[in-house]
């Protein structure tokens, strides 16, 4: 199982890899095009991709010990959840939540490199995918398009559309790199399509910058002046360095703009972009859209669906509530009579972003007699023991509303994915 | 996993060789149904549920109708396999037309766990009669140090240590298959016997119960009573003591002998003594074990192939014995060397190279 | 997912009970009998395979509480397995006690026809079924059912769809069982979203087969049983306003908030509404 000289070798390679990588950061900037000068043996590759000498720290006394991840990942997920509350406490929820979107991906020479593993070109891809699903996860009724820059001249990979999975099919086909990039030709292409969007939708576009420079045919500045103007919401990530340029278009257009610093901050910067940022009034209209809510059809109806013009039993489609014509599938327009038809699941899917749960208080039991009154002892969710065998730290925490006590992982399964307190839900709030 | 699988299928397929009136008379024990159910496939545990107050026969054509067509080779298995363990009866009416009926006794005592929930075979001992019971943890230690002394003794058997009550003719029984001796020497385990030792301990010991049970003729016992009393065992709870007195007499010498392999331990008392079953034995029935017993060692080994096995363990050293020459032995580290002709003698023993790299 | 399981067949089934006194004092079916009948179900799971792992949690008309956890019971030593379901019988008394007490001091809900706490049950095990996957590398393949007898509660409507796609993203799918007399939309979207399987039974009489048939089947070998397909599902959404069920309404642009009639400003988030639809939008909708 541990064969050859796996075990003797091994030691020697974290410092070798991280050597080596943190040597072609220094190099990047006077040459890019620096050819890689010796190839990784695979057993080193192993050890280079996993960076097991991240998750060391020292300790006090000098000695290596892995980082206690838990309460490290905790402590992030608080500081991220405050950071979200206390924007969305200070003014009243208004989020964009029907957003038009483009990713602009760059795929230029600088795209090739191979600081991030196996390239940044990949990386991209394999998160941009993710991030995909999770935009359309939270943003159920947006749209979303990819934009690739290559060899100066930006291509529309794909029409801005409403469904996942042939955007992310679309991406995975065309993953080649070469060229300069160009930001204002991306720009002005964006811009272009975006112009067309109806009133009530936020327009943005999410840039995943890998190049250093741009190579413009014109000035700039004036396209980042139309892009204000057609109030086109403009956010870049770079993986490289901090470019002045960047930061302009992101400071002119009300975006942001980030730089990743390895591949899991990458990751967590482009997620940021998942949820719908707060609507800023005057950058679409607020409008009420009529929409339908249509049934599946019952199994013994027989009908010719409107989109493909074809036999289908009833079960297999929708049937729009007001000219009862059947559809395929939801969400889309009804051919006939041109009301937007959605499934209410569909809808629900943002419904959170409304109404968020609340922080939960940190409780750290030197009290527990305080605490023991009432199911204190166990996470109310989980039933699991606050108290803790290995660690005396049993920290937890407690829902202002309620008072009920959770566990550290129900708070952030609590926030993050289920978007309901167990304990108030548990409870009939006397209003109702 | 998959091994203990196989291996305790292949238990359950020596239950369904009885011939049929034997096997009527161990589903009069309701564990022996639920270790019965148990070991079915999933889609068989279901059909035995979906039936379970069904009295009327079913046709069997309906019961196709079950599954989704393209799986209907899954439903035949499952139906076989029922049938094989007498679970359904086949019953043909006045128009040949097939039809399956549960087993009455089967039924009668699954609908009765139904009711109660699963009861016990025999009562614990009330704990003022005995004395202090060993911790959970102190049992297995105890359960795993005999468990590895019987596989010590079963490999080598040169070196009898610590008496064994197992007569010679008994672990000749254990050994035929593993072990193949020439004349004039030493018995020397065989590819079979490599696979042995490596097996999970769960798998180990069904098999081991197999070779118990299908030589039990032998020594004039009926294997039905052993089986019927090992599945028994499996449902006591784990770390109670119970009497030895509530046993027959053919389950009383069945018991020394499986305290000899550690599923159970022996205690005196002042006036009688008990039996304490161990994790060995209660995962017996259940035919996939839920932490695998094995001690975790740790052996490297270098490009030059000279080993280093981390491991206290006696048993280890000898299996690594069998294809390296060991050099030193320390309290807790064994250092050997293969060499070309380790690896020969290994493969004269008929153990192949697969089997080496595995172990290691 | 596959490779962090035991292996196909160990599952953990958490049953969500509704015991809405308003439901059973009028229900076809006495609620000893369902009872029994549950009981039944959960000792027919436990036999199945002994690693299978079984929790109930109990969901009146104002709050909700784990009853059984047949982990509790076999740690505890499977000795006492009568006295447990004793003791499981017992709580859901008192729960059931302390649950009309808590109705009867909060005057609002003493409407007969008010819905038990789906949502609340459903977060309690999904919170469950999160410690589960975190508890190891191999666990039991978790999946809920839910025994619903009263009506859905479209006050509960954001919270049991939160619950519901949390559900999907981890794959639990949701099983429902209708004991009651109408279907229950919130319950078919679960079951349609979540892959799990709607039924409503004919004959309550006979539940216990309904759940053994269909409902103690474990997810792999669902691959390949003809389980009953649902018909028709409810996809009608309930309005902020007056939490009606709709098949057409309004939708707020920046919210999604969903309205039955035209409001001049949004009661969610604020916005106000220009009546003028845009321009661009090229709806044939565009008269009103």
């Amino acid at each position: 199982m541990y064969g050859g000289g796996g075990g003797g070798g091994g030691f020697n390679a974290p410092s070798t890899a991280s050597g080596r990588r943190r040597n072609q950061e220094d190099e990047e900037e006077e040459e890019e095009e620096a050819g890689e000068g010796r190839v990784l043996e695979a057993w080193e590759r192993a050890y280079a991709d996993d960076r097991s000498w991240e998750a060391l720290q020292e300790d006090d006394s000098g000695l290596l010990r892995p980082i206690d991840t838990k309460t490290l990942v905790h402590a992030q997920y608080r500081r991220r959840l405050l950071l979200r509350s206390a924007a969305t406490a200070a003014a009243r929820i208004q989020k964009g939540l029907i957003r038009y979107l483009y990713i602009v991906i760059d795929l230029s020479r600088a795209a090739s490199e191979m600081d991030y593993r196996p390239s940044r070109m990949a990386v991209v891809a394999k998160h941009a995918e993710a991030f995909i699903r999770e935009f359309f996860d939270q943003n159920p009724l947006s749209h979303v398009g990819i934009v690739t820059i290559k060899d100066g001249i930006c291509h529309r990979l794909t029409e801005i559309g409403g469904s996942p999975e042939s955007q992310i099919k679309a991406l995975m086909g065309k993953l080649e790199c070469s060229g300069d990039s160009s930001l204002q030709n991306a720009l002005e292409l964006v811009h272009g399509y975006l112009d067309q969007v109806p009133s009530y939708g936020h327009k943005e576009i999410l840039i995943l910058y890998s190049a250093l420079n741009t190579c413009d045919p014109g000035d700039i500045m004036e396209t980042i002046e139309k892009c204000k103007k057609s109030k086109i919401r403009c956010s870049i990530i770079g993986l490289a360095a901090e470019i002045f340029i960047c930061k302009h278009i992101c400071e002119e257009t009300g975006g942001s703009y980030t730089i990743a610093l390895d591949e899991s901050h990458f990751k967590e910067l482009l997620l940021e972009h998942a949820p719908p940022s707060p609507a800023i009034a005057e950058y679409a209209a607020a409008n009420l859209i009529k929409m339908g809510f249509p049934q599946r059809g019952a199994e013994d109806l027989i009908s010719i669906c409107s989109c493909h013009k074809k036999i289908k039993s009833g079960a297999e489609g929708y049937i729009c509530p007001r000219c009862k014509v059947n559809v395929c599938e939801l969400p889309t327009e009804c051919r006939t009579c041109g009301l937007t038809l959605v499934s209410s699941p569909h809808l629900a899917r943002s419904y959170h972003h409304l109404f968020p749960v609340q922080p939960f208080d940190e409780v750290s039991s030197i009290y527990p007699n305080k605490l023991g009154q009432k199911g204190g002892q166990k996470c109310y969710g989980c039933q699991q023991s606050f108290i803790n065998p290995d660690s005396q730290s049993s920290l937890h925490v407690r829902c202002p509303k309620c008072n009920q006590h959770f566990c550290l992982d129900c708070d952030i399964y609590i926030h993050e994915s289920l978007h309901n307190c167990p304990g108030c839900e548990s409870q009939r709030s006397s209003s109702s | 996993m998959p091994q203990v699988m196989v291996v305790a299928r292949n238990f359950m397929d020596m239950v369904a060789a009885l011939p049929a009136s034997k096997l009527d008379m161990l589903y009069d024990s309701a564990f022996i149904c639920e270790a019965v159910l148990r070991s079915l496939p999933p889609l068989a545990k279901k059909y035995a549920l979906q039936m379970l107050y069904v009295s009327a026969p079913v046709v069997a054509s309906a019961m196709e109708e079950w599954v989704l067509s393209d799986y209907a080779t899954k439903h035949r298995v499952a139906i076989d396999k029922l049938l094989q363990l007498r679970v359904f009866v086949e019953v043909r009416d006045r128009r040949k037309e097939v039809s399956y009926k549960m087993n009455q006794k089967f039924q009668g005592n699954m609908q009765k766990y139904l009711v109660d929930g699963g009861s016990l075979p025999r009562e614990p001992m009330p704990s003022s009669v005995t004395a202090r019971l060993p911790t959970l943890t102190e049992l297995e230690a105890y359960a795993l140090e005999q468990w590895e002394c019987f596989l010590l003794q079963l490999i080598n058997s040169s070196q009898i240590e610590g008496g064994s009550s197992f007569s010679l003719s008994m672990m000749r029984t254990f050994q035929r298959g593993l072990l193949s001796s020439r004349d004039g020497e030493a018995p020397r385990l065989t590819e079979n016997g490599f696979q042995f030792l490596l097996m999970e301990t769960n798998a180990q010991l069904w098999y081991i119960m197999r070779e118990y049970i299908s030589s039990a003729e032998e020594r004039g016992v009926d294997p039905t009573e052993l089986i019927s009393f090992l599945l028994e065992l499996s449902f006591h709870t784990l770390g109670e003591a119970y009497s030895l007195n509530t046993l027959t007499d053919v389950q009383r010498i069945a018991i020394r002998d499986l305290a000899e392999l550690g599923l159970v331990k022996l205690q005196q008392g002042r006036k009688d003594s008990w039996f304490i079953p161990t994790k060995l034995a209660t995962n017996l029935s259940a035919s996939l074990s839920d932490s695998s017993s094995s001690k975790e060692g740790f052996v490297v080994v270098e490009t030059n192939f000279r080993m280093y096995a981390y491991s206290t363990s006696r048993l280890h050293c000898e299996i690594l014995r069998l294809f390296s020459r060991i050099e030193y032995q320390l309290p807790n580290l064994i250092v050997g060397a293969i060499t070309k002709e380790s690896i020969y003698g290994a493969f004269e023993n008929g153990i192949t190279a697969e089997q080496v790299s595995l172990a290691l | 997912m596959t490779s962090k399981v035991y292996s196909d067949d160990v599952s953990l089934a958490v049953v969500v009970v509704d015991t809405n006194p308003f439901f059973w004092a009028s229900a076809a079916l006495p609620f000893a009998d369902f009872f029994a009948h549950l009981i039944h179900y959960v000792n027919s799971l436990l036999l199945l395979n002994h690693l299978n792992h079984v929790v109930v949690i109990a969901t009146g008309v104002s709050s909700c509480t784990y009853i059984f956890d047949s982990s509790d019971a076999s740690a505890s030593g499977s000795a006492d397995v009568a006295a447990t379901f004793a003791k499981a019988s017992r709580k859901i008394e008192e729960f059931i006690a302390q649950d009309a007490r808590c109705t009867a001091s909060n005057g609002s809900v003493a409407d007969s026809n008010s819905a038990s706490l789906l949502s609340g049950a459903l977060s309690l095990a999904l919170c469950y079924i999160q410690r589960v996957f975190r508890s190891g590398t191999r666990h039991p393949q978790p999946r809920i059912l839910c025994l619903q007898g009263s009506p859905d509660g479209p006050e509960q409507y954001v919270a049991v769809m939160n619950s519901i796609f949390s559900a999907q993203r981890s794959m639990v799918p949701i099983d429902s069982c209708i004991v009651g007399a109408q279907d229950s939309a919130f319950l078919q979207q679960a079951s349609y979203i979540t892959s799990g399987v709607y039924l409503k039974p004919q004959e309550l009489s006979g539940l216990f087969q309904y759940l053994a048939a269909v409902f103690a089947t474990d997810l792999h070998s669902r691959t390949f049983l003809r389980l009953p397909k649902t018909l028709g599902v409810d996809f009608r959404a309930s309005c902020f306003c007056h939490k009606k069920t709709i098949d057409m309404g309004y939708v707020c642009s920046v919210c999604l908030s969903i309205f039955c009639k035209y409001h001049k400003k949004c009661s969610t988030c604020g916005s106000e509404f220009n009546r003028v639809m845009p321009d661009l939008n090229s709806m044939p909708d565009q008269r009103q």
